[in-house]
């Protein structure tokens, strides 16, 4: 989805803005997110899409662009985040290769 | 009157300080060369204070409360934000504000009508953090940030910037002290696509006409030519990162930049260069 069509206050932008300036919220954040979800009132649809950590879903539900790589470091860390990374391989099989689900 | 003594726009993208080691030997050269020859120039002309624009990556203002631009006006800095640090491979840093200046240019753009807002908690990520590993290594030059939105509907035009950037000079000469040194600094781009499905890729066409169009000293050819669409079209959502660019071509009007280094690095996932501006007074076209 382009940055033009971002969804400014679809609950998962609040969410990932917050979850990255703070420690309680991305430290295991692959073991916490469900208690986030419902905490900032994410829809099923936004949930399932978590879960399947589904990041080209995601980007449809209206999740900002520039959000989509740091769900996949969220998940599978952001260290020596080369193109054979598992976070960039995840990224780039929902992504670029258009499957979707990670998980 | 204070003097603007250095220019200069540059990438900032992650991989130059996460993962260089994964780009081809002659690219690593070419980029920790140009880098490091981009902060001897940097140093050499004895900045007091450096003042940088570069884009917010959604990481301080957020969706639902954005600015054009927000101006940081701390004491002093740290970097990067924890989260962060991995990724960037940079040894967490302090570097000093300079929050009279700050506070002088933040009210110099709210006097002149831009759509600014001011911040002392400002996060840092790659947008100050890899720009200063290699051209401040010791962080021994004050800085005040200034961060812009460049990625969230509606986004200030390249012609807004253009002017921002001639306000800050404006704001340099008139309100900032006398003899006072000013490095200006916009960091970003050039193409990549974070986020998008072009995120593999980089545009090397847009990149090196990009950087000879800033080669010519021509601001009104660039605002012409170099529109919005143009940077969407080589990458959504990073490309865009070049209006801190057009910014710092703002406050030094004809001049010609110089380009010290591009790579049209894959393996960065990003175009990386860096180019500056000669501010002796004959340097400029007339």
């Amino acid at each position: 989805m382009p940055v033009a069509d971002v969804k400014r206050e679809l609950p998962s932008n609040r969410m990932i803005f917050d979850a990255r300036r703070d420690p309680a919220k991305y430290t295991n954040f692959a073991d916490n997110y469900e208690t986030l979800m419902e905490e900032y009132g994410l829809s099923e649809e936004e949930r399932q899409a978590f879960r399947d950590i589904d990041i080209k879903r995601l980007g449809e539900l209206g999740v900002h662009p520039y959000f989509l790589p740091q769900v996949s470091r969220l998940f599978h860390g952001g260290a020596y985040n080369h193109n054979n990374s598992p976070s960039a391989q995840a990224y780039g099989k929902s992504v670029v290769e258009g499957k979707g689900k990670t998980r | 009157m204070a003097d603007l003594v250095f220019a200069t726009g540059l990438s900032h993208a992650p991989g130059l300080t996460g993962w260089l080691d994964q780009a081809p030997e002659n690219e690593q050269i070419s980029l920790t060369e140009g880098f490091n020859r981009l902060g001897e120039l940097l140093r050499a002309s004895k900045p007091d204070v450096i003042i940088g624009i570069a884009n917010d990556h959604v990481l301080n203002m957020p969706l639902h409360d954005l600015h054009d631009f927000c101006v940081g006006t701390a004491e002093s800095w740290t970097g990067p934000a924890e989260w962060f640090r991995d990724w960037v491979n940079v040894e967490p840093y302090t570097v000093q504000g300079a929050s009279s200046i700050a506070r002088k240019l933040f009210e110099g753009l709210s006097a002149r009508g831009f759509d600014a807002t001011s911040k002392t908690d400002l996060l840092f990520d790659d947008n100050w953090s890899v720009p200063l590993k290699y051209l401040t290594p010791d962080y021994d030059i004050p800085l005040v940030p200034i961060h812009m939105n460049c990625v969230v509907p509606p986004v200030p035009s390249p012609q807004h910037c253009y002017a921002f950037g001639l306000a800050v000079k404006e704001i340099i000469e008139n309100d900032l002290p006398d003899g006072l040194r000013v490095a200006f600094m916009g960091t970003g781009g050039l193409s990549h696509d974070p986020g998008g499905p072009k995120y593999f890729d980089v545009d090397e066409e847009f990149d090196r006409w990009f950087l000879a169009l800033l080669e010519e000293g021509d601001p009104e050819k660039v605002l012409r030519e170099c529109t919005m669409e143009k940077m969407v079209a080589a990458g959504d959502g990073g490309t865009s990162e070049l209006i801190a660019w057009i910014a710092a071509m703002g406050a030094v009007g004809t001049r010609p930049a110089k380009t010290i280094c591009y790579e049209p690095s894959v393996a960065l996932r990003c175009g990386m260069g860096c180019v500056y501006w000669e501010m002796d007074k004959e340097t400029a076209n007339v």
